[in-house]
């Protein structure tokens, strides 16, 4: 743990000059030879960035990890989750720090092998397994399928695998190949990041993981997937505008089905898990908009875009590593995440609630914390887009803008659903116990908090450090602009802390002047404050059982967004004059898993069976198990049900709107098939013609 | 900031924070006069804050530090967004370019902290209440936010107070539909956020069909004077969106400008007023359609406003 700790503060202390200002890539050789090339790292604005992100993290997780692991594992092999835990972080920062594919590669498959035996710390139940299980092969496939092809043609194209040769490579590209490898990285860095529909390893990896690894797969892992993307289109030259409203698509996607998922769940964990496919999402979201500014020639917005997007990068590591310290002290002190059981905690565990509180505020995006600071800069990229009219004239930055609001209000009625259940109220469960949080915990926990407050009340000192990161990602455009875009990021910080200011001023003036009042009260009346039972109805006995459940809270909203979420309810009702037990399960079963991968890798079962059968003459294969078997339709099956069952009712409306629905997507595949944009003239003309042909 | 301006933000921020319980007076006179009563007197509640304030709080044994932070981080956050928010004056004391977002923020702190204060009490009902103001503030969001972009394209600028000014005067001319339909989704959003009638109830006596009310259930003596205080407030705030933008008024009209707005002010809470005595509350799972058409009405007007541009 020292030699995390260590290493994480060196990454501080390397990344520091690069923050500070700008100065020119230092790059070390070392004259090892790799099969393909050789070992060269070097140091960039971007690669300090995230050095500084992973150095933050990785400190407060290194001081959290023993006293942790001390509690859930007893006399588990911790040397092997220390030395485990070194070689992560080793592989994190040759991950950064790498300048030669190869390198680079050989970081990536480290970092993914590490992190897999430390999610697969409890191997004993079966649960782990099946989780570290899901975690390696949707990583591996993202890797093999995607980032390796990616890179297969960046380097065959450059006849190098020197980093700083694959841009100008790229450069040489035509528009297909361009559009082919930013698709490549999108799938196979977005199943790292956690991207939906390639997000299934995160909510099946994030709850069995110990907490601190959970951590770390949250707050950097992830972010690796992340890091990847950005350094593949610092090499592309500007995109075509359907990429980046592709990417936006997918990170709207991400972010509300993520934030959807999240207030489904019943663990805490996996809702943590869940809200990290939101927050990427976010990120994704301030990364469309720089590539859409890139690809419209405006450096200004592709400068906020891409400083947003890494703004909330170091600041979702802060506060998703916050609460998922705080989630692994609610572990640590009850064991148990389980929502519905766990309540009063903020009576038991007084600091842990507060860490748990702050790291509530800031990922719901609320001043004065860190979360709105970053999220403001992406609202503002977001406004400046559709000032602009990039992306199908501004409608592409207006569906992000008004997802972002959405996903916002979203994370506020989940946190407000963790926090009031977990730390408010009474206990729910009368077994589960609450062990005091050791004070190693807290100050791991007390140290990201204190980043998190930092950085919301005073943006103006942390804006600024984020230019030369973003300088980066802009170099190709027109440096004198490039210049001016990148000085003006900061500039409306200053003003945004002059309100924050006023509001934290506001708050210490009103406890003050409630105490006063206070005093004054009981000095008029001479009685204190008294102290009661809840008020329920004039019912002089409320219990525990009668609290409102985390489901209960969240059901509205869940009810409301059934067309997206497809919850799963089982419901036996109490019924005649003496009814006996009843109970209520609801489920949210994740429509990507459920739709798209169940379905796929069943069907490759079933054919590899078949395969085997062939070839062993006989022997049967394992019968996959599917759970859409389960009886509860999903979606897709439901909506194929439902059309063929309108096209056999036969009316001639529902044919009519068949034939309505062909037209179309006949004329959306028209315009997106043809070259020219949509609204141009040569277009309309190509869909004319189309149509006088077809006339006899 | 000239020094002029300063000098007058005084009394306007005097009238800001004295005038709230006023408008709840004028909307339950207007209430009283439908139903053919007199009606409280004018200053009730000032009386009945005053009362508040000086009596002895009288707190639930489940609640901890959240229950008595949560009002006043409310009323914080709306005290903030009224330095930002123009009110009176067609400026703002501390606006600068973005401040919309913290606007919207502050409320949405405002909502987080009252909710967490209700669940505090381990109460089924307050439980209820919150669960029914995130569902009906998460709603009410996407509407919100869709009104800024067109108020924001239409005006090419993030300050509210330029979003609203003279600026948007102009825009009346070019842009009428798509302004008059933004002003329909304010006027919801604002019923939806003061929990007023169609939304909510705030003269029901049944814990299980309130929202706001029912939050506040275990909150007593000055707690409870400041959450009825910030809502009247949220009310000014709010309604002050809603009529700089229905009724940008010119520069010219220098001092008069903040008397009409008092009058406009009243106006509007006398339209509340009429709004409650003339429609039912609707049915707690209508209340989406309600927001969802809200949302509706805001992305036709961002439709009209970024075609109206191109072309």
């Amino acid at each position: 743990m020292l030699g995390v700790f260590a290493a994480a503060m060196m990454s501080i202390v390397a990344a520091g000059p690069w923050l500070s200002g700008s100065s020119p890539i230092e790059s070390a050789v070392i004259s090892w030879p790799l099969p393909l090339g050789t070992a060269h790292l070097a140091l960039d604005g971007l690669t300090a960035w995230f050095l500084l992100t992973i150095g933050i993290l990785a400190a407060c997780v290194a001081v959290y990890s023993p006293a942790y692991m001390e509690g859930i594992a007893g006399r588990a092999p911790a040397a092997a989750f220390g030395a485990l835990m070194c070689a992560l972080m080793a592989s994190l920062i040759l991950v950064v720090c790498a300048a030669d594919a190869v390198l680079f590669l050989v970081g990536w498959e480290a970092m993914m092998l590490t992190a897999f035996f430390l999610v697969a710390f409890h191997h004993d139940l079966p649960e782990v397994r099946r989780g570290a299980w899901i975690y390696l092969i949707a990583n591996h496939i993202g890797t093999a399928l995607f980032v390796l092809p990616l890179f297969a043609v960046l380097t065959g194209g450059a006849g190098s695998t020197e980093f700083s040769a694959l841009g100008p490579a790229a450069g040489t590209f035509n528009r297909s190949t361009l559009i082919v490898l930013f698709v490549l990285g999108l799938l196979g860095f977005g199943t790292k990041a956690g991207l939906m529909p390639m997000h299934i390893w995160l909510p099946a990896a994030h709850p069995v993981a110990p907490t601190p690894v959970s951590a770390l797969l949250s707050g950097l892992l992830v972010k690796m997937g992340i890091y990847g993307l950005l350094r593949l289109l610092t090499w592309l030259p500007p995109l075509p505008t359907f990429c980046g409203i592709l990417l936006l698509i997918v990170s709207v996607v991400s972010g509300v089905m993520g934030v959807l998922y999240a207030l489904a769940q019943h663990d805490v964990k996996r809702l943590l898990a869940y809200h990290t496919v939101e927050n990427v999402g976010i990120i994704a979201l301030g990364i469309s908009v720089g590539m859409l500014g890139q690809s419209a020639g405006h450096p200004a917005l592709a400068a906020l875009g891409y400083a947003g997007a890494l703004l909330h990068v170091t600041n979702h590591a802060l506060f998703k590593g916050l609460l998922f310290l705080s989630a692994g002290a609610v572990l640590h002190g009850t064991g148990t995440t389980a929502i519905e059981r766990l309540g009063g905690l903020a009576k038991r565990t007084p600091v842990n609630a507060f860490m748990f509180l702050v790291g509530a505020t800031a990922i719901c995006g609320l001043p004065p914390l860190n979360g709105f600071v970053s999220e403001w800069v992406i609202y503002s990229s977001l406004f400046a887009g559709v000032f602009r009219g990039v992306g199908a004239s501004g409608a592409a930055p207006a569906l992000g803008l008004v997802s972002l609001a959405l996903m916002g209000g979203l994370a506020l009625a989940c946190f407000a659903k963790v926090f009031g259940v977990v730390f408010l109220g009474q206990p729910r469960d009368a077994i589960v116990s609450a062990h005091p949080t050791p004070v190693r915990m807290k100050i791991a926990m007390g140290g990201l908090a204190i980043g998190c407050m930092l950085i919301g009340i005073f943006p103006g000192q942390w804006l600024p450090l984020v230019q030369s990161a973003t300088s980066e990602l802009v170099r190709s455009m027109p440096p004198a602009e490039v210049e001016l875009a990148i000085r003006s990021i900061p500039a409306p910080a200053a003003e945004l802390s002059k309100p924050i200011a006023v509001f934290v001023l506001v708050v210490i003036g009103l406890v003050l002047i409630r105490r006063r009042v206070r005093a004054w009260a009981t000095a008029l009346h001479r009685t204190a404050s008294r102290v009661v039972a809840t008020w329920s109805c004039a019912y002089a006995e409320p219990t525990a059982r009668m609290q409102y459940t985390a489901s209960s809270f969240a059901s509205s909203l869940i009810v409301s967004f059934r067309a997206l979420l497809w919850p799963h309810r089982e419901l036996v009702s109490p019924a005649g004059t003496f009814p006996v037990a009843s109970h209520l399960e609801t489920h949210a079963p994740d429509i990507a898993e459920r739709e798209l991968f169940e379905p796929l890798f069943g069907g490759l079962a079933r054919l590899f069976a078949m395969v085997r059968t062939l070839s062993l003459g006989g022997e049967s294969g394992a019968k996959p198990d599917i759970a859409a078997e389960s009886g509860h339709p999903g979606p897709v099956r439901t909506l194929l049900l439902g059309l063929v069952s309108a096209l056999r009712s036969g009316s001639i409306q529902v044919r009519l709107a068949f034939i309505v629905v062909t037209l179309v997507l006949l004329l959306v595949f028209e315009a997106i098939s043809s070259p020219t944009a949509v609204n141009s003239p040569a277009s309309h003309k190509s869909v004319d013609t189309a149509a006088t042909e077809v006339k006899p | 900031m000239s020094i002029l301006r300063a000098v007058l933000a005084v009394p306007e921020a005097i009238v800001l924070l004295a005038l709230p319980p006023l408008l709840l007076s004028v909307i339950a006179k207007t209430k009283a006069k439908f139903s053919g009563r007199v009606g409280p007197p004018w200053l009730q509640p000032y009386f009945d804050l005053y009362k508040l304030i000086q009596k002895t709080p009288v707190y639930s044994r489940t609640t901890t530090w959240v229950f008595r932070t949560g009002p006043i981080v409310n009323l914080a956050a709306l005290l903030t967004a009224a330095t930002l928010i123009p009110v009176l004056s067609s400026d703002s004391l501390l606006g600068f370019s973005g401040d919309i977002i913290l606007v919207a923020y502050l409320f949405a702190l405002g909502r987080m902290f009252t909710v967490l204060a209700a669940m505090d009490t381990g109460s089924s009902f307050e439980g209820m209440g919150a669960s029914r103001e995130v569902t009906f503030g998460t709603m009410s969001e996407p509407a919100l936010f869709l009104s800024f972009v067109v108020l924001a394209v239409a005006t090419k600028s993030l300050q509210l107070s330029q979003m609203m000014g003279s600026g948007l005067a102009a825009e009346w001319q070019v842009a009428a539909p798509a302004l008059v339909l933004v002003v329909g989704a304010l006027l919801i959003v604002l019923l939806a956020e003061t929990c007023r009638v169609p939304v909510d109830d705030p003269a029901t006596h049944l814990e299980l069909t309130m929202i706001h009310e029912v939050m506040a259930l275990d909150h007593s003596g000055p707690e409870f004077a400041v959450i009825t205080y910030a809502a009247a407030l949220k009310f000014v705030l709010l309604g002050s969106i809603l009529l700089h933008t229905a009724i940008p008024h010119p520069p010219s009209l220098y001092f008069l400008g903040p008397m009409l707005r008092m009058v406009e002010l009243a106006a509007l809470a006398c339209l509340v007023g009429i709004i409650e005595s003339m429609t039912a509350r609707l049915r707690l799972n209508r209340v989406p359609m309600l927001l969802a058409g809200a949302t509706v009405l805001s992305s036709i007007a961002v439709v009209l406003v970024l075609t109206g541009r191109m072309a």
